[in-house]
Formats: C-alpha cells, sequence, structure tokens
C-alpha cells in the first residue's frame, strides 16, 4: 500500500468502527499501520495449507477424563 | 542513601528459625521503599496496612508453634495490573480509575499469600502493558536503579527496578511479547516467562488473551524457583491455564546440565544484537559448555505474527473506551493501539494459523536441544526518551525493538528463564541472556540458570544510588 491508500484505509475503517480521529491523529496512526503492513505482507508471502487451523484457545468443555467418561455411560 | 536491602532467600531463611520476625522485615522492606522510591519511580501503590497484618498473622503463627509456609514473611510487590483486593487496577491507565475496587485478589496473589509471603504495594507499567520502556506518562517513567537516566525496561518496569533496587526481594510482572524479559534484562535481575499456560492468570487485567503471560522477577535463582513452585497449579476457569499440575523445579534446581543438549541462537538473534549483548551470551555459553550454533525456525515471521496479533488484540479490547475516552490514553502508545484496532481481519487470521505451524516447527528442534541461549536483548538500557537505536549500523525505533529478541520465543510458548549478566562495553549496566527451553521444561531453564549464578557467571549486583 501507498502512504496515500494507509491514509485512505485509516480515515474509511475508522468510520467504520465509529472512532473519530482528527487529521493529525489520522496520519500518526497511518505511519504505525504502514509499518504493520509491510510485517503483514511478509507474513502473508508465507505459504499455508488449507488445512492449517489457527492457534486455538477456545475449548467448548475439557475432554473428559477415563473415570468422567466411564461416569457419563 | 543508607537503607538495608533485603536478601530474599536469608530472610526467609531467617524467619523460619526465628532469626527474625516478619515484622522487622517488613519495616527494613517499608524504610527502604520510602527512601530509595522517589530515584526510581517504581511504586504506584502502597498497601502497607495489609502487609502489616500479613506480617503479623507470620509471627502470630509461628508464636503457636506452627510450621511456616515456604514464603513465610517475605515481602513482595505486583505490577498494577495483578487484583488487589479493595483497590483500583489500574493497568498503568487513569481511565481505570473509575472501575470499581477489585472484589479479591488475583490468584497468583493468592497462592503467594498462601505461601506466605507479604504484599507490600503494586509497580509502575507501559499503559495496558503496550510498551517495552515503562515511560508512562500518567505516573512517571520508571527509572532504572543502576542509572536513573535510563529506562527500566517494560512493560513490567517498576518489577524490574523494585528488585534492582532492594525494594523487594521478588516481584510478580506479565509478559505478552517480553514485558518480564525486557526489564530483567535492563535491571539486571532475575526472571522467568513461564510455558504459555503454566500460571493462571485470573484476577489480572489482560493486555492480549493470546499471549499474556505471568510471572517472577527475583534477586536469586533460589528465589525465583521458591516463588515459582509457590505460584503454581491448575486453574480451570482461566482458559489460558493448561497446565494440570504442579513440577516443582526447587528440588532439582542444582542438578547441573551434564548430559544436556545447549546450543546458541545464531541468525536473527546474533544480526539484531550489538556486541555486548553476544559477549554476554558468550561468557553464559562458555560456562554452560555451549559451542554449537542453532537457527531458530522463522524468527522474523513470528516477531511480525506476534506484533499483528498483539497489536489487533490490544486495539480490539480497548475500542469502546477509544471511541470515548481517546484523550485519556497514554500519548506513547495510544496511535499503536488504534492502528491495531484498525488492522484487517486477515492479517490476524493468517498470523494466528502461522502461529500454529510455528509451534510444530520449534517442537521439533528441541527433539535436538535441550536449552538454547539468546540474548534478551539487543541492548543495555537506552536513555529514557530514546527514539531510536543503532544496531549494528541500522537506525531501528527504540520502543519497539527492544522486544526483538524475546518476541519469536514467547509467540512460541516456550518457558524462558532470563539470567543477569554484566558484559564489558556497557558502562556497567546489565544484559541478560535468555535460557529457553521446550514447552513444560522450566525445570532444564533453572539448572542452567543455578550454574551460571555458581559459576560467578551471572547474577545480581547492588545499586550504588549515589551514582545516579
Amino acid at each position: 500500500m501507498t502512504d496515500e491508500e494507509v491514509l485512505s484505509y485509516v480515515k474509511a475503517s475508522a468510520v467504520a468502527l465509529g472512532l473519530t480521529l482528527d487529521e493529525a491523529r489520522q496520519h500518526s496512526v497511518a505511519v504505525h499501520l504502514a509499518r504493520t503492513a509491510g510485517l503483514a505482507a511478509q507474513l502473508g508471502a508465507f505459504s499455508l495449507r488449507v488445512e492449517d487451523e489457527p492457534a486455538e484457545i477456545y475449548c467448548p468443555l475439557p475432554f473428559p477424563t477415563t473415570s468422567a467418561a466411564r461416569e457419563q455411560r | 542513601m543508607k537503607t538495608a536491602t533485603l536478601n530474599g532467600i536469608a530472610v526467609v531463611r531467617a524467619i523460619a528459625t526465628g532469626e527474625l520476625s516478619a515484622v522487622e522485615v517488613l519495616q527494613v522492606a517499608i524504610d527502604r521503599i520510602e527512601v530509595t522510591n522517589a530515584r526510581v519511580n517504581a511504586f504506584t501503590g502502597r498497601s502497607f496496612s495489609r502487609a502489616r497484618a500479613e506480617a503479623a498473622a507470620v509471627d502470630a503463627k509461628r508464636a503457636r508453634g506452627e510450621t511456616l509456609p515456604t514464603l513465610a514473611g517475605l515481602p513482595y510487590a505486583v505490577k498494577n495490573l495483578y487484583d488487589i483486593a479493595g483497590e483500583v487496577t489500574l493497568a498503568g491507565s487513569t481511565i481505570n480509575r473509575s472501575n470499581p475496587p477489585a472484589g479479591e485478589d488475583a490468584v497468583l496473589v493468592q497462592r503467594l499469600q498462601t505461601a506466605g509471603a507479604v504484599l507490600v504495594g503494586s509497580l509502575n507499567m507501559d499503559e495496558y502493558a503496550y510498551g517495552f520502556t515503562t515511560e508512562n506518562t500518567h505516573y512517571g517513567p520508571c527509572r532504572n536503579p543502576h542509572d536513573g537516566t535510563r529506562i527500566a525496561g517494560g512493560s513490567s518496569g517498576g518489577s524490574g527496578a523494585a528488585v534492582a533496587a532492594g525494594q523487594v526481594p521478588l516481584a510478580l510482572g506479565s509478559d505478552t511479547n517480553g514485558s518480564i524479559r525486557v526489564p530483567a534484562s535492563l535491571c539486571g535481575v532475575w526472571g522467568l516467562k513461564p510455558t504459555f499456560g503454566r500460571l493462571s492468570r485470573r484476577g489480572t487485567y489482560p493486555f492480549v488473551h493470546s499471549l499474556d503471560h505471568l510471572g517472577p522477577l527475583a534477586d536469586s535463582v533460589e528465589m525465583l524457583a521458591l516463588a515459582y513452585d509457590a505460584m503454581q497449579g491448575s486453574d480451570a476457569l482461566d482458559p489460558g491455564c493448561h497446565a494440570l499440575q504442579v513440577q516443582a523445579v526447587s528440588p532439582g534446581l542444582h542438578s547441573g546440565v551434564q548430559g544436556l543438549r545447549i546450543g546458541v541462537l545464531g541468525g536473527y538473534f546474533s544480526d539484531h544484537a550489538t556486541p555486548e549483548a553476544r559477549a554476554a551470551v558468550a561468557s553464559a555459553a562458555a560456562a554452560l559448555g555451549a559451542t554449537d550454533a542453532v537457527e531458530w525456525p522463522d524468527a522474523a515471521l513470528a516477531r511480525a505474527a506476534a506484533f499483528i496479533v498483539g497489536a489487533s488484540e490490544g486495539g480490539t479490547l480497548h475500542l469502546n473506551d477509544l471511541r470515548t475516552r481517546l484523550s485519556e490514553f497514554e500519548p506513547l502508545s495510544v496511535d499503536r493501539f488504534i492502528a491495531g484496532a484498525l488492522q484487517p481481519g486477515a492479517w490476524y487470521v493468517q498470523a494466528q494459523r502461522f502461529r500454529r505451524t510455528y509451534r510444530d516447527r520449534v517442537n521439533a528442534l528441541f527433539k535436538d536441544w535441550d536449552l538454547l541461549l539468546a540474548p534478551a536483548t539487543p541492548v543495555s538500557a537506552p536513555k529514557i526518551g530514546t527514539e531510536w537505536l543503532d544496531i549494528n549500523g541500522t537506525q531501528m525505533p527504540c520502543r519497539p525493538t527492544v522486544g526483538l529478541l524475546t518476541q519469536p520465543i514467547s509467540f512460541a510458548g516456550c518457558p524462558v528463564a532470563v539470567a543477569p549478566m554484566w558484559p564489558d562495553g556497557t558502562g556497567g549496566m546489565p544484559i541478560g541472556i535468555q535460557i529457553i527451553a521446550a514447552p513444560w521444561r522450566e525445570d532444564l531453564a533453572f539448572r542452567a540458570a543455578a550454574l551460571l549464578d555458581r559459576a560467578g557467571v551471572a547474577g545480581v549486583r547492588p545499586v550504588n544510588f549515589l551514582k545516579t
């Protein structure tokens, strides 16, 4: 993304998220986002297979232990 | 500036034998804090009334002839994102002042209380833990005890500084991308970032749920190990706590490293370190008999992914306040919070998918190695207000760069002990090294740390406040 494109993205996405940013803030945020865009581009070039799932935290319920599974029967 | 400092292990032994009372020890800590805090600005809250009650309870227990727990009478403090019952959890912010006081202590504070430790207060940090420097605009910068013109590191800067200044022998911090390891390195104290999911995070103010760890900083390896063991245990109510049982490290602390395969991380970790940081690692490697250079997989990409995950989750967590209370945020990090909230979802998902494959490559590395060594920070403590660092001829922005060498490791979730080293060429300032182990093998990192301590290669040095 060019600097102008990053700035345009900041303005549009801030509106989408309900953030009110003055012009100076838009520019300073764009500097940070441009730096992150560079990191994202490196990462985007890394090849992942369709079956590579995200790292997990969510768990619907702890897996039943042997004794708990026996009690369920 | 003459006040006594406390050696943590000596304190618990003296209280256990009755040589000192917990109340006497507490008064020494309070005196030290009152006299030195203006120089370091580590403490943002004091809980001396509570501490006096806790210390008195320890002494009463002893008077009744009861066996004292392992940390009985030990004064300690916590980063101000830990809940303390009856106090507002600031997390380095002013926005949180409008929150109600915590109803109960954080789980780790509860566990230390059970172990007999005495809580004396809460400590300075970067706002909402987003920073590596603790240049907190609201509460003032935390100053490095070894040179008050320099940063203490962050975001657990108060925790590193309080231990280094001899205010408390033990402090608790949090580490998302390096926030225990960076201040331990820059302040010259021992630190532990445990395996992701080892210690319960319940009752602390989060920064990045996917990456947050809690852990101790201490004045000796033995102190670090005792505190870590006291805080272990499962917690079904913390979805990020994966440990199911205690795996104590203290009993095997002095087992040595014979038979362990120890390597030195090259590539990314060498390229982004100054000669002084590399010299610190070389000293430790020589003492541990480590000679082989090892390549950590995809370190730069892991750092990029950690940055993206952190910014996205951190920014989104505060989105409502960014909408309504923007002017109250820390000016040094608010733009990064906003930029994080605005990141496209595709960046975040790619980073989380990368993380899972990255974990497999990192774990595969530990089939060949037991421990790996790397600098904890690229440099010794920069001056407060530094904007740019020169790393081997490349100009890099100071605030994110200080954590360049810690981020890839925590993104994998590996445990890391930080050993304080004192290489030449830093003007007497420390640089820590990371002793990195496979997930759940904190015991190995502790054994190497203990050997470095015994060999006199690493250790805490007293502060000369007259110099600052």
